[in-house]
């Protein structure tokens, strides 16, 4: 066990690495190179070009600059022989020093004039996973009853009313969904707000909850069909096997045997299910944050993307891999904790 | 010897054995001919690529509008038909914000006026009438729909093309030779793309790179093979330790052999069906970047993009929400219930699913 985690922690350190390596090649990629939101401006002339390359470490070789990207260039002034590879500005000023991805340093944002990027996502994060909890909830709330009344009914009228439900679901994007019950519950209806998180001037948390409501159950649409049909799929592997059918002939009430017998053993792969959730709950929540106007990182994203403000982009990007990529360590670990049937140390 | 088997009878030479040939696509053929619900969804999908294809027509001739050329004076026009009835559905929807109830009577008045819309439109000369509205710069919605359909269609073909056969070279390799450095590299590469928000990679690409409908296409279709790759190496997991290949290996087929004609066909139904979904699920992608203002650009009407220019607005005119959708909805409908008919269509050993109460 302790050398399955060790072994899956380090596996997680080089997927992080090459997500850094991921966004920095897209980050220098880029058309234009990361000063192209300049290039919009007629006054610059190419001294003032070379001089912001200097400022900004531009000039410096890729690896140098990839270096000073992930791992910061404050420590280039102590090492012999590095000194000179500082960016301008850092070589000016020491507060100036970039202190890499790997301390939470992501630069400044382009669109907020200056602002670190990390306070600007600091401020933004708390409403993404209070977005990400209520739809998981959700999702958890109605994909699992969902799930057990299509396997204890298959192939009868509720499991084919939960199929044709959710293949409806499917064949449309859910953000379209939450468009729609915004038009008719929020506009038409005046049931719930707008969008935003909160009302100005009000921010009691059942006012958030009343904004909340329509944007969580749009963005659980994924989550529970998900969830429904794994544990449909799981149950009714379950059902048939021999214990189900022993704790039958030995006369066992039928909600002991789906609760302590069945489902027991069916849930465990939802766990995994799980990671999957966090990924679309951190990534695909750009759209859900766009339609209801919530004030998250996808947002955020949203906005940097119209402005091709790369830093914030860069920095959406290398903290939802981080995040995704420990979501899949956690749930990997967590499935081996409920689960004793698995075992460690197999290759596969 | 010879002689002794000149002398047998061959008892499978006679006449009266002789029946029709039963090959495999036909019995997959007879069987979805028996198959209402996917007999429909082929003639909808059918339909709908029919439409988008003589789409220069249908704009041309029959609606008289052009998907690009905008008319100031016309935007968001509600539907035409029901031009006269949408002020009283916005009274209606007023007394329902109001709190003190819907004033349901008002829904005689809206429906006789939109039927009479409805009668007049259908006399109209082409070029009159927005059956569907128009949008933000004056342009039919219907017209842009229909061509709307192919750009997604193209892109869900593409994107279908791509991922199968990435998913196909991948999934092969990585369970013919399990367990080897070839299967940890492709397994290396399915867990990348597996923990990294793709959808948000998409997005930053999709912006960098200003792309066209192929490209967009390539690129949602390197990210989306790994769910074919996965399904094909665990079937061949288990069909490499079968007889048959055991069989080719005996009598000298190279791996290549082995894998292209004995494994592949095994296996071939899977990525059919894999593939089919994989075409909806890129519609959908397609849609969502669209949506955001980095997939396809306007003036290049898509299902995605025509949403996007409603977001500020889409109390005031919701045709512009629904119609797209709607035209996402029959299409990836239709692909989904023809990818389920031809799971089992395409599996000979299908059974009725029984159905049992516990």
């Amino acid at each position: 066990m302790t050398r399955y985690i060790i072994r899956r922690g380090l596996q997680s350190i080089v997927l992080m690495w090459i997500s850094t390596l991921i966004g920095f090649t897209i980050y220098q990629a880029a058309p234009g190179g990361p000063l192209q939101f300049l290039s919009t401006d007629p006054r610059r002339s190419a001294v003032d070009v070379a001089r912001l390359e200097q400022l900004y470490g531009l000039d410096r070789p890729v690896l140098v600059q990839y270096v000073a990207w992930v791992a910061g260039e404050d420590w280039f002034a102590h090492v012999p022989g590095l000194a000179h590879w500082q960016s301008g500005q850092c070589a000016n000023s020491p507060d100036e020093c970039a202190h890499g991805v790997l301390r939470l340093d992501f630069g400044r944002s382009f669109l907020y004039q200056g602002e670190p990027v990390i306070d600007l996502i600091a401020q933004r994060i708390p409403a993404t996973f209070l977005l990400a909890f209520a739809s998981l909830l959700i999702s958890i709330a109605v994909g699992i009853p969902l799930g057990i009344i299509a396997a204890l009914n298959r192939g009868r009228w509720p499991d084919h009313v939960i199929r044709v439900g959710t293949v409806l679901m499917n064949t449309v994007p859910d953000w379209w969904i939450g468009l729609l019950l915004l038009i008719v519950l929020g506009s038409y209806l005046n049931i719930v707000p707008l969008g935003g998180m909160e009302t100005i001037g009000d921010g009691s948390p059942l006012d958030v909850l009343h904004h909340l409501a329509l944007p969580a159950v749009a963005a659980s649409i994924g989550g529970w069909i998900g969830f429904s049909r794994i544990l449909r799929f799981e149950m009714l592997e379950v059902l048939h096997q021999d214990y189900v059918r022993t704790a039958r002939a030995k006369g066992l009430a039928r909600v002991a045997i789906i609760w302590r017998h069945v489902l027991r053993n069916a849930i465990t792969p939802l766990v995994t299910g799980l990671s999957g959730i966090f990924l679309l709950v951190l990534s695909g929540d750009i759209l859900f944050e766009l339609v209801f106007s919530w004030p998250g990182m996808g947002r955020l994203a949203y906005e940097a993307i119209n402005s091709r403000d790369y830093p914030v982009l860069m920095a959406v990007f290398i903290i939802g891999s981080f995040l995704g990529i420990l979501g899949l360590l956690l749930v990997d670990i967590l499935y081996g904790l409920v689960d004793p049937r698995v075992t460690y140390g197999q290759r596969g | 010897m010879a002689e002794g088997t000149a002398a047998l009878p061959r008892p499978l030479e006679a006449p009266a054995l002789a029946r029709p040939q039963r090959t495999y696509w036909g019995m997959v053929w007879r069987k979805l001919r028996k198959d209402t619900i996917t007999m429909a969804a082929i003639v909808l999908l059918l339909f709908m690529i029919g439409i988008t294809l003589a789409a220069p027509l249908i704009g041309d001739d029959v609606l008289g509008f052009s998907p690009i050329s905008t008319d100031l004076y016309q935007r968001y026009k509600p539907p035409t038909w029901a031009n006269d009835a949408w002020p009283t559905f916005q009274e209606f929807t007023t007394t329902c914000q109001m709190g003190t109830g819907c004033q349901w009577s008002l829904w005689p008045a809206i429906w006789s006026s939109s039927l009479a819309g409805i009668r007049s439109c259908l006399v109209a000369a082409p070029g009159t009438c927005h059956w569907l509205g128009t949008d933000e710069a004056g342009r039919d919605v219907l017209t842009r729909g229909i061509y709307g359909g192919r750009i997604s269609l193209r892109i869900g073909a593409y994107v279908a093309l791509i991922s199968m056969t990435l998913g196909v070279a991948a999934g092969l390799l990585s369970g013919y030779y399990a367990t080897t450095l070839i299967d940890d590299i492709v397994n290396a590469i399915i867990m990348t793309l597996g923990s990294i928000p793709l959808l948000f990679l998409l997005i930053i690409l999709a912006t960098l790179f200003t792309l066209s409908p192929e490209g967009l296409a390539f690129l949602i279709g390197i990210f989306s093979w790994m769910g074919i790759s996965r399904l094909i190496r665990g079937q061949i997991f288990s069909l490499r330790e079968r007889d048959f290949v055991m069989a080719g290996r005996a009598v000298g087929c190279t791996s290549w052999r082995i894998m292209y004609s004995h494994i592949l066909p095994n296996v071939s139904s899977i990525v059919i069906v894999a593939g089919i979904f994989n075409v909806a699920g890129a519609i959908l992608v397609e849609a969502g970047l669209s949506f955001l203002g980095v997939g396809i650009g306007p003036p290049l009407p898509s299902w995605g993009n025509m949403m996007n220019g409603s977001l500020g607005n889409f109390a005031d005119a919701p045709w512009l929400v629904v119609t797209p959708g709607i035209f996402i909805f029959l299409t990836t409908l239709s692909i989904f219930l023809i990818g389920d008919g031809l799971r089992d269509a395409l599996d000979p050993w299908v059974t009725e699913t029984k159905s049992e109460r516990w």
